[in-house]
């Protein structure tokens, strides 16, 4: 972060590298859509890029990264629905190219998670992936504390279920 | 599953595109780092010293003559951030080039933006160091910050449409009914041809510097600039509103009178047409940067607009935006993901994925991001390209 700030190239894309596969991860464990959470992850880093040098060192960059990717993923996630895709019907269609990966992996723990909502994917994610406290999952979420255990709670078993099912 | 095994396969199972959209967006997220705002020692402390500055200014004001200098400075302070502030993200990397009545507009991924200048039209050159800018009768050749002019050349008529060749080493642009070429450096300003037509010119993609531009009649000439040879001329019989070279230069798009789409070799063979819909009328056209899609936006009164991706080789095409309104103009993102088609009835863009799914983001109040004050559809900024990968 230090030289990042300071002008290098090389520890910015260190600092990329090394933060990327979990916040694309948990945008993906959320929105379960390989382009959204890729747009999602590729947001989060440009906020933090914009915001680098008025970063303060003395706090750690992964929560602050963390917040802003799973807040717009429950965001995304929720709009989805409501969100007017238009045309849709209309088109000559194609296999995305992330569809066989995708189906592929819904024979897992993505694909059992998908059963649940955002909103307790969000707190699966953030708990188990990016192991936060349910404490700290709170603030990052800004919701009490015994709401976000409640949702883990519900969601565990309700994943638990279906991994069941799925077996 | 215990805790365990799930924190587990949350970590370890595979995840689709990882990798390759880090590689995507990599890129994009240096050009934001490299092109960001820096803050200086000043602006870290901007809020303590603007109070500061304002108690000073309550103080000053009342008994003095410089608290009016203190006053002014803080307006001056307050009216920088204003002008720099963001006001959109792009949703994939490059920056816009925007004409609007104040001048054109840098407009960087991550939404912040510049005014070049008091200039009418502009265009990116091929890797976006540079813009050339026309004011009037002089075109000037200016670095994306706005703040050096590399060259300007005056001439005695308006100037207008400059496109910068793909090489980087020429720019064309039309001075009255003339077409014009002038080295990259500035120098070398000569003439191509007379009483051309409304329509741009347009560069072909490759190492030769051949422009294809149409005739007041409704011809198209491709000629070599450099030896000055005529390399092909033939008549599509109605006016040509645009011209547009496929990104590996192998076809060329004509827009005839908002009424069809002609595709031609560079040998001048017509390839195929693209007829408009049944009462519907061919807006703006645009060719993705892969060279394999054509974006095409149409309209009709009792319908409204639409935006087609066409595959000119198999025919094959696909709606992917209807709304009430025209769209007339259309720009790819550098990534081929995205296109920005903007819609001025409705005062807005429109950033719309080419992927499936769908995905619309919407932009309000462009003329105002751009051009307070102004209103009405005909002080709607324009769009003079993306640039760059």
């Amino acid at each position: 972060m230090r030289g990042a700030q300071a002008g290098s190239v090389s520890d910015l894309e260190a600092l990329f590298r090394d933060h990327w596969p979990r916040a694309y991860r948990a945008a993906y464990l959320v929105v379960h859509d390989a382009a959204a959470a890729e747009d999602i992850a590729q947001e989060a880093f440009l906020s933090a890029v914009r915001s680098l040098d008025r970063f303060d060192r003395r706090r750690p960059f992964g929560p602050w990264l963390h917040r802003i990717v799973v807040n717009r993923a429950i965001d995304w996630a929720r709009a989805r629905t409501l969100r007017r895709e238009v045309g849709d019907e209309g088109l000559v269609t194609a296999a995305a190219p992330a569809e066989s990966a995708q189906r592929a992996l819904s024979e897992g723990i993505a694909g059992a998670l998908a059963g649940l909502t955002p909103e307790h994917r969000a707190v699966i994610v953030l708990r188990y992936l990016l192991e936060y406290t349910p404490g700290e999952i709170a603030d990052l979420l800004d919701l009490p504390r015994g709401t976000v255990n409640s949702r883990l709670r519900r969601g565990l078993d309700r994943l638990q279920s279906r991994v069941e099912e799925d077996r | 599953m215990n805790e365990r095994e799930l924190r587990k396969r949350l970590l370890t199972d595979p995840v689709p595109e990882e990798l390759e959209a880090r590689e995507r967006v990599w890129p994009t997220v240096r050009a934001a780092w490299e092109t960001r705002e820096r803050v200086s020692w000043v602006e870290r402390r901007a809020r303590p010293i603007l109070a500061l500055a304002a108690a000073a200014v309550l103080v000053g004001a009342a008994v003095s003559p410089p608290g009016r200098g203190v006053a002014g400075w803080l307006r001056e302070q307050v009216a920088a951030e204003e002008e720099g502030r963001e006001l959109l993200r792009l949703p994939a990397s490059g920056r816009l080039l925007v004409e609007s009545g104040r001048g054109p507009w840098v407009v960087r991924a991550d939404g912040s933006r510049r005014l070049l200048g008091a200039f009418d039209e502009a265009t990116w050159s091929p890797r976006g160091l540079f813009v050339a800018v026309t004011d009037g009768r002089e075109l000037h050749a200016v670095e994306p910050d706005g703040k050096v002019v590399r060259w300007t050349l005056p001439r005695p008529e308006r100037i207008s449409n400059p496109r910068w060749a793909p090489s980087g080493f020429r720019v064309a642009y039309r001075s009255g009914k003339t077409l014009r070429v002038v080295v990259g450096d500035g120098t070398g300003d000569r003439l191509v041809a007379r009483n051309v037509g409304p329509a741009p010119p347009a560069w072909q993609p490759g190492p030769e510097h051949v422009l294809a531009y149409a005739d007041e009649d409704g011809g198209i000439s491709i000629v070599n600039v450099d030896s000055g040879e005529g390399l092909r001329r033939f008549h599509v019989g109605q006016a040509v509103r645009e011209l547009l070279w496929s990104a590996n230069g192998r076809r060329l798009a004509a827009l005839v009178d908002e009424e069809r789409i002609a595709l031609f070799q560079p040998d001048g063979r017509l390839v195929r047409t693209i007829e408009a819909r049944r009462g519907r009328a061919i807006l703006a056209m645009a060719f993705a940067p892969s060279g394999r899609d054509l974006a095409v936006s149409d309209y009709s009164p009792a319908s409204g607009g639409s935006i087609l991706v066409i595959r000119p080789r198999t025919g094959a095409t696909r709606m992917l935006l209807q709304v009430p309104g025209p769209l007339d103009q259309l720009a790819w993102a550098p990534n081929g993901r995205w296109i920005l088609a903007t819609w001025p009835a409705a005062d807005q863009w429109l950033f719309v994925r080419t992927e499936r799914p769908s995905r619309v983001l919407a932009v309000s109040r462009v003329t105002q991001e751009f051009d307070p004050g102004s209103t009405g559809q005909d002080a709607f900024p324009r769009i003079a390209g993306w640039c760059c990968p």
